[in-house]
């Protein structure tokens, strides 16, 4: 049985932790202590590059790697903490900005320290009211005891915090669309590059993090990189020689929702297999996993025989699935996929910026098939289309074979690969909302193809048993991906 | 400068310069619809996406993304990072990705479209037209139920038809950086976004799309969604003849296109001109030309008989004012040119006062000073006059000429016994002083396109013509000649104004012998200090500035 390995969490329960006296009872901002009285400011980055830590955001970018990219010669320069968590399924800052926001502020103020930072901007999803009164007292707190404002324990540093409601839209999420709804403007992300990198709030140098990513830094400065490292899986990426370490390192809160028993927030290392996620949530609620969503409702959707993929960036990348912000989502038998898609299909389209064409068009666009499907007006003309597979070169490609399918999901595949491609991870949109549309559509459309063809035949949704709704592995790409040239192997 | 290889032609490129540019440069047309030269670039609409090879295996190695066109800017690559061994740059804008990435942008595009080209106005010089046909689909493959925004009134000359809009937010991007007024916005979110004015909850207008530039919106809308009402289902584009052309609204001098048929000018666009108007003009000059087309244009020649004023031929009028002219003193006779005229029409004015009349005064008139219009990239000048600059130079450039103006010219003109005045501009109305001191001449000859003060007070009216009507030059406030060139014919027997004057000349038994137009300009490119150069082939469509 796995346990939880509580960090961030691990004094999430402690009554009145949100007030300052208790914190500073467990050892609260005492790592930024430490970090100032004994490393420089890059000391602090080259910990946080050599702990391997990855955005927990989504994008799982190397945070080391993205302050590297900050010029320090521009200043100001900017943190912009994104509390503004949207993705259906996550529901893990929330706690940490309800229950122990000081942990959030002794994270941004060691990311202020390391990168010369004077201004912080916390991004508060505007839902979360609660969350924003307590780090509002958190930081007013912090304020009054000295650890913000005009030289900070008489360190001579500069930090404020300023905390900023959004206005309800997913895409203010996106960090470029994040830093375009605090400048005032309509929540639509950027052309990038620049990246915020370089070019952020206020065409400033900006250091974008998630909450949870700050809220790891200090334990990485109080318990030490080798410590830190000791979490999690480091693979070896053996596409460079000699293989270069490609670490998943820390822990990592996991929501996990949906058919189990206990949902909730655990926080585990990263590297665990699916169905064990699942034994920690108390089981599955019903008779068998039908499907798993990885990593909140834009990740592409895996099913039964891939419940021993890995839970954390890496493996799930090489699944064709991302880890995302890990929000989980479990299904039993009795889930209709055609039912889920649309679900999560009129999420989308609701929430499309309107931005850029083939988003603003092809999200409705893509709901509206699916409603059609689901509401039994799937057209039962089919079409016979090169079918695409695994080919002898052992890459995925035209097989010289034909398939016969619905005209309605050639259309559904096509059109949501027009506004972003999952074959080849290319996109027409300016950011990546795109492909958070089109990868749930394809990889539902493509792995449970027969409760797919079953509504359009039937003329009504017809949910199907496991084994009979779910393509096998060996007639489909995203299976087939795992087990062709093996890139990544454990160190 | 950048060598690029663009598909298979090998370029020179300024550094900074974007793919679109860059390529039209080259004639390669890259589409686009959110990009504008004139605006910032949101690279929102995703039509100009070429592809790239950055990468150092060059042309062997597109890169994973496309990019667009618009925010892609070439630059020099340092000696030891060119691709290919030689280029800064390579890019494709006719590779199957490129092609297949047009193809879907532009079925995204026609989604919702109402495909109503047969009664949109835009139809024939619209950008989703024309690409469809070059790079679309043939068919759609959207079944589903269309959106259908409203029709929107946006202001006094601007409609929207948001069922057609592509939400490339260049009109908004132009009430915002241009002219600076910010009425436009969108509203709502996703495929329900919707270019608006500001509202109130019940949907009143708080603010209409009311400035001077704001009919540039419909020029630079690629589609058919914002429609000029003033042209709204007045003809095909198609069947309209185009003329190049210059402003006489004020004395910026804005280059234009004058849309004509034989019945009528239908319509006035800005040309883009780099020093002077850019991509724009602005609404006095874009509706201002409805005098041109008027019923109540002056046909004939008007004599006063028994204080009426009543229709003539020709030769009468002419030689009623020979009579009056010959019988009078040099010192008695005041001719005063127009800042509204063009230079040939003031070159020959002159002559004719200097050589034939042998009077050195000669006056100027023109619209009295207005309001100036200032905008962040945009100004509307005070002087609603096109050519002050050009008449003052012109009119004084004979040996002994002095140019009056103002208290000056009615003082003169309270004690003279014949003026010949030319237009002051269509309807120019007069003020007290200018009224009594026209009241007291004997013998008032007024040349005119439309009844005015002025003609109501002349003993003989002669029909003049518009700067749709004539070819010519005009000079701006900051020097430049320009040209503007005859488009249609004049209504009746009007005719061009130095016609007019050289026909006097003749009567009286001047030499003066004119052909046309660009003759004048030569006499003045060899008489007057400054022109040299301004001769009407010289000049051309992008005009020359005089030396400082």
């Amino acid at each position: 049985m796995v346990e939880e390995k509580r960090i961030l969490y691990e004094h999430l329960d402690v009554p009145d932790i949100n007030t300052f006296d208790v914190f500073r009872q467990y050892d609260g901002y005492k790592r930024f202590e430490k970090a100032i009285a004994e490393y420089q400011p890059d000391d602090i980055a080259k910990m946080v590059m050599d702990s391997g830590l990855k955005g927990r955001g989504g994008a799982g970018f190397s945070t080391g790697l993205k302050w590297s990219f900050v010029p320090r010669d521009i200043k100001p320069c900017y943190l912009c903490c994104n509390a503004d968590e949207s993705e259906p399924g996550t529901f893990s800052n929330r706690y940490v900005l309800e229950k122990n926001p000081h942990l959030l502020i002794e994270g941004i103020l060691i990311c202020c320290y390391a990168m010369g930072i004077e201004t912080t901007y916390v991004y508060i999803r505007g839902e979360f009211t609660l969350g924003k009164r307590m780090l509002d007292a958190a930081i007013k707190e912090a304020y009054e005891k000295g650890y913000l404002g005009k030289d900070v324990r008489g360190t001579g540093l500069n930090i404020d915090i300023y905390t900023h409601p959004g206005a309800g839209a997913y895409i203010c999420g996106e960090e470029t669309g994040l830093i375009e709804s605090l400048e005032g403007k309509r929540g639509q992300p950027r052309n990038k590059p620049p990246f915020p990198a370089v070019e952020g709030v206020f065409m400033k140098p900006t250091v974008v993090q998630n909450v949870e990513t700050l809220c790891n830094l200090p334990f990485i400065v109080g318990n030490g990189v080798e410590w830190y490292t000791k979490m999690g899986p480091t693979y070896a990426d053996t596409r460079n020689d000699p293989p270069t370490p490609d670490p998943n390192t820390g822990t990592k809160l996991y929501c996990i929702s949906g058919d189990v028993n206990e949902p909730g927030v655990y926080e585990l290392e990263l590297g665990l297999t699916c169905s064990e996620l699942i034994e920690v949530a108390g089981g599955l609620r019903g008779e068998e996993v039908k499907a798993v969503i990885p990593g909140g409702s834009s990740a592409p959707i895996l099913t039964h025989y891939e419940l021993d993929t890995r839970l954390d960036f890496t493996s799930l990348t090489l699944a064709k699935s991302m880890l995302g912000s890990g929000g989980i989502i479990v299904m039993n038998e009795t889930r209709n996929i055609v039912d889920c898609l649309l679900n999560i299909m009129k999420f989308y389209a609701h929430e499309s910026c309107g931005q850029c064409t083939p988003c603003r068009w092809g999200t409705p666009w893509v709901r509206d098939i699916v409603q059609r499907i689901a509401d039994g007006g799937g057209r039962p003309d089919t079409i016979t289309r090169p079918k695409f597979g695994v080919t002898e070169s052992g890459r995925w490609g035209d097989t010289g074979e034909t398939e016969e399918i619905y005209e309605d999901l050639d259309l559904l595949e096509s059109v949501a690969n027009n506004i972003a491609n999952v074959d080849t991870m290319t996109w027409n949109t300016i950011c990546v909302f795109g492909i958070a549309v089109s990868w749930p559509a394809v990889s539902y459309m493509r792995k449970f193809r027969p409760e797919f063809e079953a509504a359009i035949r039937e003329g009504k949704l017809v949910t199907l048993p496991v084994a009979e709704a779910t393509v096998p592995p060996e007639e489909n790409y995203a299976y087939q991906q795992r087990f062709i040239p093996k890139e990544f192997a454990d160190l | 400068m950048a060598l690029v290889k663009l598909n298979d032609l090998e370029i020179e490129v300024e550094d900074g310069t974007n793919i679109v540019e860059a390529a039209r440069q080259h004639g390669i047309e890259v589409p686009h619809y959110c990009y504008h030269p004139g605006l910032s670039r949101p690279a929102n609409c995703r039509m100009c996406l070429v592809e790239t090879f950055t990468s150092p295996a060059g042309s062997e190695m597109p890169d994973r993304q496309l990019a667009t066109g618009c925010t892609t800017t070439v630059r020099t690559a340092p000696p030891d990072r060119k691709l290919d061994g030689k280029y800064d740059f390579i890019v494709r804008t006719d590779s199957p990705r490129v092609k297949k990435a047009r193809e879907d942008v532009l079925e995204f595009l026609l989604v919702h479209h109402p495909l109503d080209c047969p009664v949109c106005d835009q139809a024939g010089e619209c950008d989703l037209q024309d690409y469809s046909y070059r790079h679309g689909h043939d068919k759609s493959r959207y079944l589903e139920v269309k959106n259908v925004p409203p029709k929107k009134d946006l202001g006094p000359d601007v409609l929207l038809y948001s069922t057609r809009c592509v939400v490339c937010t260049r009109c908004i991007r132009f009430a915002q950086e241009v002219s600076g007024t910010g009425e436009l916005g969108l509203i709502n979110r996703g495929s329900h976004d919707e270019i608006d004015i500001p509202r109130s909850h019940e949907g009143t207008p708080l603010q209409l799309l009311d400035n001077k530039l704001a009919g540039n919106v419909v020029d630079i809308c690629p589609v058919g969604a914002l429609i000029s009402k003033d042209f709204l289902f007045k003809s095909r584009p198609w069947f309209l003849e185009k003329a190049n052309s210059v402003c006489t609204g004020c004395s910026v001098g804005c280059n234009i296109t004058v849309e004509y048929k034989a019945d009528g000018v239908y319509r006035i666009k800005p040309r883009f001109h780099e020093d002077i108007n850019q991509h724009w003009i602005c609404d006095d000059g874009r509706l201002g030309y409805h005098y041109v087309n008027s019923d109540d244009r002056l046909q004939l020649p008007l004599k006063r008989v028994e204080n009426e004023l009543a229709p003539t031929h020709w030769a009468d009028a002419l030689s009623v004012i020979t009579e009056q002219l010959s019988e009078t003193e040099a010192d008695d006779i005041v001719v005063i040119g127009s800042a509204q005229a063009t230079n040939e029409d003031n070159y020959v004015l002159q002559q004719f006062a200097h050589d034939v009349l042998q009077t050195t005064q000669l006056g100027l008139f023109g619209h009295p000073l207005g309001e100036e219009h200032k905008f962040p990239q945009f100004t509307i000048e005070a002087d609603k006059n096109p050519n002050t600059a050009g008449a003052r130079t012109i009119l004084g450039s004979a040996n002994g000429n002095v140019v009056l103006e103002g208290d000056a010219l009615w003082e003169k003109v309270s004690g003279a016994k014949i003026v010949y005045l030319v237009s002051g501009g269509p309807e120019r109305p007069l003020e007290d002083a200018e009224k009594a001191a026209l009241e007291n001449v004997d013998f008032l000859i007024v040349q005119d396109v439309l009844q005015s003060e002025a003609t109501q007070l002349a003993d003989v009216v002669l029909p003049g013509t518009t700067f749709v009507e004539k070819d010519g030059t005009i000079t701006n406030s900051t020097g430049w000649v320009q040209r503007i060139r005859k488009t249609i014919d004049p209504p009746g027997e009007a005719r061009v104004d130095w016609e007019i004057t050289q026909q006097l000349a003749k009567q009286l038994g001047g030499e003066m012998n004119y052909r046309f137009a660009g003759e004048i300009a030569i006499a003045i490119a060899e008489n007057v200090s400054g022109y040299a150069d301004a001769t009407h082939q010289n000049i051309g469509d992008a005009g020359i500035k005089l030396a400082e």
